[in-house]
C-alpha cells in the first residue's frame, strides 16, 4: 500500500482542498473564538457592531468549559460537511477527471488504493481537528477566558478531537456513493441529504440511533439536558465507517468499470 | 519490476473464448473467441459501439464477462488476480491525467503504483514530451495529453501493449511517430501490441492481424498481409460498342457481367492477372478497348462489406471467425 500512499499523498499536496478546508475550520473556530467575545460582554460587542441593538445571546457560558464545548460542536457538525467533501473529493474526483481507469490494472491492488485514500483522508481530518484544536487554544488565551485549567484543556481537547473522529467515521459512506455515483455530483447530494436528514432527526429526539447525528449529540450540541448517544450510538458510527470503507473497496474489487 | 517481452510466438499472449457481456437484453460482446500471439500487432477494428472498448475493458478485468474466460500472458483474468498486470501497458478510451499534477508527476505516480524503480526522464524523451515534463496536465494540447497516456502505458516496456484508440487527438506527425514507434516494440523489443481503432488505413500500416467487430461480434479476422486477397478487385473496361465487345469476350472464355452505360465489368482471375491479353482480344475482335482499368476495393468499402455481410446474416448465422475455424464472412 506504500505506492498507492505515496501516489494519494501528492495528489492531495497539489490540491487546494487542503487550504480550502484548513481555511474553513479556522474560519470555524475564529466564529466560535468571536462567539465567546460577544458572550463574555455584550454591550462591549454592541459597541464593536457585532452584536444588534436588541439581539440577546444565551446558551453556552463566556468561559474554557463552553468555549471547548463550542469547538467540539465546530467538529462535529463541521466536520461532517468538510470531512465529507474530502472523502468525495478523494473518491469523486477520479471518475471525474477518468483517471480512475488507470487505477485498475496494476501491480497495485485495488483494496490497497481505496485503503490509501481512506488513509489520507483520516491524516486529513486529524490535521484539520489538531488545527482547530490548537487555534482554539490560542484563541481562547488571547480572549483570556476565565475558567481555565490544565485537567479542562485536556478533557475539552480530547473531545473535539473525539467528536472529529466521529465525524470523520460517518463520512466514510461517501465514499461509495462517490464511486458508485462516478463523480462528484451524486455524493454531493448524499452529502446534503445526510446533513439535512441529521438535523431533523437529531431534533425529533432520534439522534442516538442515527448515526450521522451522534457526533453532534457527543459534542452537547443539543444542550445540557439531552442524553449523551452512548455506547451504542458510539458504536453504530463505527459500525458505520467500517461498512462504508468495506463496501467502496468491495465495489471497486466487483464492480463493472464501465467508465 | 523486470517486464521481460514474449519472444516464443506459439504462445498465446490473450487467449479469449467464448466471451460474452450482456447489459439486460443488449450484447455487448458476444460469443467472441480470438488468440494474439507474441511479437503480433492485431488491431481489432469497427464501428462506434460496436463493442471493442467492452472488449478490451473485459480484456483488462474491468468488467466481468457474463459468458466465456479471457488469459492474459497465461493468467487467469479476475479483479483479484494481478499476475499480469506488471507486464501490461495500456490506454483505454480517452487519454487522462491529474490535471493538477505535472507530466512527470503523473508518469511518477503510474511509476510509483508499478512499483518501477528509476525516472521516467527516457519515456518522457521517447515520446517527445521533455518541453512539457514540467507542465501540469491540464495545460496540455489533447495530443500531448494523448502522449502522455502513451508513455504512461509504456513506462515498463511491457510485453502486452493494450490501446484502445491510440492515436485519436494527434496530428499527422504524430500518428506517424505513435505508428513508428509501435512497429519498433513490436519488432525490436518483442511487444504484443492489441489495439482498436476505426482508422482504417492506420490500421492497414501498422497492424499484422486485423479483427473487425460488429455488434459485439468478431465478423471477420485476417493477416493483413493477406488482406489483399480479401479485397474485392475487377476490371472495367470500355469500347464504342459493347455489346461486340461482351460476345468477343465470351468467345475468348471470359465471363464480363452485362454491358451497362460505366462499360463492362470483369471479375474472372486470368483478367485481372493479366488486363494486357483481354485488350489483346478486343483488339483482335475488332472492338479495342477505349478505357480499360483495374480497380481494387479500398479498405473503407471491404470493411463495410464485411460489416454488411454480417448485418444481413444476422447473430443466428453464426458467421464469426474464429481461429481454426477460418468460416467467417471475412475470410469467405
Amino acid at each position: 500500500m506504500r505506492e498507492a500512499l505515496w501516489a494519494e499523498l501528492l495528489k492531495a499536496r497539489r490540491s487546494r482542498l487542503p487550504w480550502v478546508t484548513a481555511l474553513a475550520f479556522g474560519v470555524a473556530t475564529l466564529v466560535c473564538g468571536m462567539f465567546m467575545f460577544i458572550l463574555a460582554d455584550p454591550a462591549r460587542a454592541r459597541a464593536f457592531g457585532l452584536l444588534g441593538g436588541k439581539a440577546e445571546i444565551s446558551g453556552a457560558g463566556a468561559d474554557w468549559p463552553g468555549y471547548l464545548a463550542l469547538l467540539a460542536q465546530a467538529a462535529a457538525v463541521g466536520g461532517l460537511g468538510v470531512y465529507g467533501l474530502i472523502v468525495v473529493w478523494l473518491f469523486g474526483r477520479e471518475f471525474s477527471d477518468r483517471t480512475a481507469t488507470d487505477l485498475l490494472a496494476l501491480p497495485t491492488s485495488r483494496t490497497a488504493v481505496v485503503a490509501a485514500k481512506f488513509t489520507i483522508g483520516a491524516i486529513w481530518a486529524l490535521l484539520l481537528a489538531l488545527l482547530l484544536t490548537g487555534l482554539g487554544l490560542l484563541i481562547g488565551a488571547l480572549l483570556a477566558l476565565p475558567g481555565w485549567s490544565a485537567p479542562g484543556a485536556v478533557q475539552g481537547s480530547g473531545r473535539i478531537m473525539a467528536a472529529a473522529a466521529l465525524a470523520a467515521l460517518t463520512a466514510a459512506p461517501l465514499a461509495l456513493a462517490a464511486s458508485v455515483g462516478r463523480g462528484y455530483l451524486a455524493a454531493v447530494g448524499v452529502l446534503f441529504a445526510i446533513v439535512f436528514t441529521s438535523q431533523v432527526i437529531a431534533a425529533l429526539g432520534y439522534g442516538a440511533v442515527f448515526p450521522w447525528s451522534v457526533p453532534g449529540l457527543f459534542a452537547g450540541i443539543a444542550g445540557p439536558g439531552q442524553d449523551p448517544p452512548g455506547l451504542a450510538g458510539l458504536a453504530l458510527v463505527a459500525a458505520t465507517g467500517v461498512t462504508g470503507a468495506i463496501t467502496t473497496a468491495v465495489w471497486w474489487n466487483r464492480a463493472d468499470h464501465t467508465r | 519490476m523486470t517486464n521481460r517481452p514474449l519472444r516464443d510466438a506459439a504462445m498465446p499472449v490473450i487467449e479469449i473464448v467464448h466471451l460474452g457481456k450482456r447489459y439486460r437484453d443488449v450484447a455487448a460482446v458476444d460469443d467472441v473467441t480470438l488468440q494474439v500471439r507474441a511479437g503480433q500487432i492485431y488491431a481489432l477494428l469497427g464501428l462506434n459501439g460496436a463493442g471493442k472498448t467492452t472488449l478490451i475493458r473485459l480484456l483488462l478485468g474491468m468488467i466481468a464477462p457474463t459468458a466465456g474466460t479471457v488469459r492474459v500472458l497465461g493468467a487467469a483474468v479476475s479483479a483479484g488476480d494481478r499476475a499480469a498486470w506488471g507486464r501490461v501497458g495500456y490506454l483505454v478510451e480517452a487519454a487522462a491525467a491529474y490535471p493538477e499534477l505535472t507530466v512527470r508527476e503523473n508518469l511518477d505516480v503510474a511509476r510509483r503504483l508499478r512499483r518501477l524503480p528509476g525516472t521516467s526522464d527516457d519515456v518522457i524523451e521517447r515520446l517527445a514530451l521533455t518541453p512539457y515534463a514540467e507542465r501540469r496536465a491540464r495545460t496540455l494540447s489533447l495530443g500531448n495529453l494523448q502522449r502522455l497516456a502513451l508513455a504512461r502505458a509504456l513506462l515498463h516496456t511491457p510485453a502486452l501493449l493494450v490501446l484502445d484508440e491510440p492515436v485519436n487527438g494527434l496530428d499527422p506527425a504524430g500518428v506517424a511517430e505513435i505508428r513508428a514507434l509501435l512497429a519498433d516494440l513490436a519488432h525490436q523489443h518483442g511487444t504484443t501490441v492489441f489495439l482498436s481503432s476505426h482508422l482504417l488505413a492506420e490500421v492497414a500500416r501498422l497492424a499484422t492481424r486485423i479483427g473487425i467487430m460488429h455488434d459485439g461480434r468478431l465478423v471477420g479476422e485476417h493477416d493483413a498481409g493477406q488482406l489483399d486477397r480479401h479485397r474485392r478487385r475487377h476490371l472495367r473496361l470500355a469500347t464504342h460498342d459493347d455489346a461486340a465487345a461482351h460476345a468477343v469476350l465470351r468467345a475468348h472464355g471470359y465471363h464480363p457481367e452485362p454491358a451497362t452505360p460505366a462499360g463492362l465489368l470483369l471479375t474472372d482471375e486470368r483478367a485481372l492477372a493479366q488486363p494486357e491479353r483481354v485488350a489483346t482480344a478486343l483488339v483482335h475482335g475488332g472492338v479495342p478497348p477505349t478505357d480499360l482499368h483495374l480497380q481494387e476495393e479500398d479498405l473503407e468499402a471491404f470493411f463495410l462489406r464485411t460489416v454488411g455481410s454480417s448485418r444481413k446474416t444476422g447473430p443466428e448465422a453464426g458467421t464469426g471467425t474464429y481461429p481454426g475455424t477460418g468460416t467467417g464472412a471475412g475470410d469467405a
